[in-house]
């Protein structure tokens, strides 16, 4: 272990020397205050602090990222091609650790930075927030600066397989089915029992029982939040529609009521009473559709509930976490590209290997429509060419390695006052730095102790 | 020998350069035109992104999309304006955010000041930068006249009664409470005049003499209502349009015309606020006296779009029948009658009443047609019906007094009497039908009404305006109760956050 931590602690020092760390934090400073008055708000103290988070954090992300990966090419590339790595490699210190060395101290630089960047904009949301009248400030800390749990209707799918097992047996002793071929009844059948638990006719009921389990027991006086979405059957969309809310347990807990105009296909948040949940932690919302068109509730979108689990401090702290995973697996790019390549060709190779991952929106369509030749929309037809049958399956293979990273979204967490759980940072850290990181540390450390580091070509 | 030929060729075609260069810039060829007005970060981006404008352009307008997908909205405002700035010669670019944020991210939040913001700022891209940039465009003009005119102006909106108290607010930091005075608005004395007029020119954009000379050829208007500004927009548009005219197409002129009468309409129907002091709110009556000017912009609409003069004609019919009831019931009968005449004189071939080919004018006096206006509504003649509608007319006309409007009160009255009367006429004389049908006198059904509204459906304050009016003693105090209050209300509201009543 003392051999790596000199490997850390020379890393510092040239970071240092080449005055990276100051030039570094300037930028980051200088991004944190300077973005938030360059960039417009839409004139909410909410607009205004999601503002500041996602370009803030956007841009210390990028920032830190691509230092990461030219320091990651460079700092390793460079000790070869200079000739200096054989100064260390001929001490007693095996070559993995050196490699696990400057990885460590990448990592490490990049954790002290994202503290100083984060402390930064808590420090600077915390300022401004203590300058806003008190209304203001109570719906930014209810909907911005928080950490939201969230709860939602029991997945409905067992009932509905059930449902439609049991309605099918029943066609069946009726010997309603005729020719038809069971399955394709069975999934007709489900099909139809979701089309009745997402649609509300005129003047019909929806309601929802949503179990906030262990949640309840610090949630008393706490005050929920409903966020809701619904769609129209109509093919001109009205602007909004009415809509009448109940929530509460009749005879158990206090009522809520309110009318609303809504607007269909868009998601809203409102604020409902506290202790509106019975003792069992069940919480029952009730709607009323008044309009002469049937609305449609999504199963999964349909209703959620949101109440408050934290604070945004510690949540800041999670979602930096996931960015320091993010870091760490560019770092360790970048450092199994430069054991084999020289700086420029490494620094190359990465950032190609960033833009793909980035690019992924291009290989889902590729992988959803199956093919390279993508989807004409004049013609109604799926192109096709002799390559699809390699690509699409190398396409999918690679979604589903970038998936393993970007499936976490610790900004937009952020920006909507959602909670990035531990649970959440364990599985980014295990996905991302263990699993990922991890083949790529393995491959580079391998392709480094076999490296030949005398025939590397000098630049002096 | 070819050197020759080619120099007589370069020297030609310097002599049409001139020419080409003009044509080029008349037809709108040129890719880069002099951004005037515009911050140097701006002309120096606009310079040295060169052609990846449009691919950042691209960019980020995806970036919205995607977003707006996700209803998140926060980030609009700012790429909007990054993605107007990118392209700030491309009209399309302009309409399309403003219009996304005033009619689709609004709509998308169900509290009024929220819809109001989204509103304003779609208005704000339109009329502080895009015309700053793009001073001509008629187009522009158009849709910023459009916002005034149907998304404050009209109805459409379930918070449109919010976004005209907002824009009346914001018009009496200007204009205060009472009718503008333009020669200190044009000519201000006083510092409060200057910071008045500077407010006007500096953050409305709007120039003075160009609204008085607006006042004087559509009005009088009432500038603090959104009509007024969809006017001044649109003929704000048509002079700019001349400035270069070559590059206009007439259909958008005619759009803007529309605009303009359009708003006129609006503006007779419901363009005069009528203050209720009592209750501190104001309420929109008729503005009668633009009935001349509105006629007269729509025979003016009628010659100058030849294409669609039938839909012209029948709006303009339908607004004259319109303005000879609102007289009438207003107790202008001269005017009533004048107005009459000259509808039964342009449109002496059609029906003053839907349904009924036999309603024309020659057939139909002054009094038969407001009463079968009227009567309309009854369609049956159902007692109950009348009733409702006598009591109706009965109530607004109470109410029209309580609030000093006493030609309303004295016209709407004159017509109930005249309904019950025509009423009395249908069933006849026969004794068993008349008491199978009866209708109490119209004194009957206005005592009811009025015991009505001074027995809690008015305020206190206009119940007391209303006795005064009307010379009744004032209402002796009530009895104290015994009783304390049940418990917490049950009244649902709407459009408001955390609003919603609990019940135990």
């Amino acid at each position: 272990m003392q051999q790596i931590f000199a490997i850390i602690s020379l890393t510092w020092k040239a970071a240092f020397r080449y005055r990276l760390f100051w030039v570094i934090t300037a930028l980051l400073l200088a991004a944190v205050v300077g973005l938030p008055i360059l960039v417009k708000d839409d004139g909410t103290a909410a607009g205004f602090a999601q503002i500041l988070i996602t370009y803030t954090l956007g841009a210390v992300t990028g920032l830190l990222g691509f230092c990461t990966l030219w320091l990651a090419c460079g700092t390793l590339a460079r000790d070869v091609e200079e000739c200096q790595i054989q100064m260390i490699a001929v001490k007693p210190i095996g070559r993995w650790q050196i490699w696990l060395g400057k990885w460590l101290g990448i990592v490490s630089l990049n954790a002290a930075l994202l503290a100083v960047a984060g402390l930064s904009i808590y420090g600077l949301l915390e300022w401004r927030a203590r300058r806003l009248p008190a209304a203001e400030l109570a719906k930014l800390q209810n909907e911005v600066l928080v950490a939201r749990g969230s709860a939602r209707e029991q997945n409905p799918d067992a009932f509905i397989a059930q449902e439609a097992d049991r309605l099918l047996k029943d066609r069946m002793e009726k010997r309603q089915l005729a020719d038809a071929d069971p399955n394709i009844v069975r999934q007709q059948l489900e099909q139809q029992l979701k089309a009745e638990l997402q649609a509300v006719p005129p003047g019909g009921m929806r309601w929802w029982v949503i179990h906030l389990g262990a949640a309840r027991n610090y949630l008393k006086d706490q005050p929920l939040f409903l966020r809701t979405k619904f769609h129209t059957a109509l093919t001109v969309q009205p602007d909004t529609v009415y809509a009448d809310w109940q929530v509460g347990t009749p005879r158990k807990t206090p009522i809520w009521q309110d009318e609303m105009s809504l607007a269909p296909d868009a998601f809203h948040e409102f604020p409902v009473d506290p202790n509106l949940f019975d003792e069992k932690g069940d919480l029952i919302i009730g709607f009323r559709n008044p309009n002469d068109t049937v609305l449609l509730f999504g199963l999964d979108d349909g209703m959620e509930v949101l109440y408050r689990e934290g604070g945004f401090g510690l949540n800041l702290v999670r979602g930096l976490g996931i960015i320091l995973c993010w870091m760490a697996l560019l770092a360790a790019l970048g450092l199994a590209a430069a054991s084999l390549m020289s700086f420029p060709v490494a620094a190359f190779f990465s950032l190609a290997l960033l833009g793909i991952s980035l690019s992924s929106g291009t290989l889902t369509n590729v992988v959803s429509d199956g093919t390279l030749m993508g989807y004409d929309g004049e013609k109604g037809t799926k192109g096709h060419s002799p390559l699809d049958n390699v690509a699409v399956p190398i396409f999918r293979a690679m979604l589903d390695v970038i998936n393993l990273v970007q499936q976490f979204s610790p900004i937009d967490s952020l920006t909507t006052g959602r909670s990035i759980t531990w649970q959440e940072l364990g599985l980014a850290f295990s996905q991302i730095v263990l699993l990922l990181g991890g083949v790529l540390s393995l491959t580079g450390i391998f392709i480094f102790q076999r490296r030949e580091l005398a025939t590397a070509q000098g630049t002096s | 020998m070819l050197s020759g030929v080619a120099l007589v060729l370069l020297i030609a075609v310097s002599f049409a350069q001139r020419a080409l260069t003009r044509d080029r810039d008349a037809l709108g060829l040129s890719r880069y035109t002099e951004l005037k007005g515009a911050p140097p970060v701006l002309e120096l981006t606009t310079v040295a992104l060169g052609g990846f404008r449009g691919l950042i352009s691209n960019a980020l307008w995806i970036r919205a999309t995607e977003l707006q997908d996700n209803d998140k909205y926060f980030e609009m405002v700012q790429l909007a304006d990054w993605i107007t700035k990118l392209e700030p010669h491309f009209t399309q670019v302009w309409l399309v955010q403003s219009w996304n944020m005033a009619y689709n991210i609004s709509v998308k939040f169900k509290d009024a000041t929220d819809r109001w913001r989204w509103v304003e700022r779609g208005i704000e891209l339109l009329r502080d930068q895009g015309l700053q940039y793009n001073p001509n465009d008629v187009l522009m003009y158009r849709e910023l006249a459009w916002f005034f005119q149907h998304k404050m102006g009209a109805n459409l909106d379930d918070a449109h009664i919010y976004y005209k108290r907002m824009w009346y607010k914001e018009m009496s930091t200007v204009f205060g409470m009472d009718k503008p005075d333009w020669d200190k608005l044009i000519n201000p004395q006083t510092p409060e005049e200057k910071q008045k007029a500077a407010l006007l020119r500096d953050k409305f954009k709007m120039d003075p003499k160009f609204m008085k000379e607006l006042d004087e050829r559509y009005g009088p208007l009432e500038w603090h209502l959104p009509e007024a500004s969809a006017i001044y927009w649109a003929a704000e548009g048509l002079e700019h349009a001349k400035a270069d005219d070559r590059r206009i197409d007439p259909n958008d002129l005619i759009t803007l015309r529309r605009v303009i009468y359009q708003s006129m309409q609006l503006s007779f129907q419901r363009g005069r606020l009528v203050a209720n002091q009592v209750d501190r709110k104001f309420e929109f009556g008729p503005n009668l006296e633009i009935i001349p000017k509105v006629s007269a912009a729509y025979e003016q609409a009628m010659e100058d779009d030849p294409k669609n003069r039938d839909h012209i004609e029948t709006a303009h019919r339908n607004f004259l029948k319109d303005a000879v009831f609102f007289l009438y019931t207003y107790n202008r009968v001269a005017d009533a009658a004048n107005w009459f005449k000259y509808l039964t004189r342009t449109y002496p071939d059609k029906p003053l009443l839907d349904g009924k080919p036999n309603s024309l004018p020659k057939n139909e006096t002054l009094d038969d047609y407001a009463i079968d206006r009227i009567n309309e509504e009854i369609k049956d003649r159902g007692t109950d019906k009348t009733k409702l509608v006598l009591e109706g007319m009965e109530r607004k006309a109470l109410e029209s007094l309580a609030v000093g409007e006493e030609d309303q009160y004295v016209g709407l009255d004159n017509l109930a009497q005249k309904i019950r009367n025509s009423y009395m006429d249908k069933i006849g004389t026969n004794s068993t039908i008349n008491t199978r049908l009866y209708m109490p006198p119209l004194r009957e059904i206005r005592q009811t009404v009025l015991d009505r509204l001074l027995d809690g459906e008015l305020s206190p304050q206009m119940a007391a305006q209303l006795r005064t009016k009307l010379k009744l003693p004032a209402a002796a105090p009530k009895p104290q109760s015994t009783n304390s209050p049940s418990g917490e209300s049950t009244v649902i509201s709407t459009n408001a956050p955390s609003t919603g009543t609990t019940n135990q």
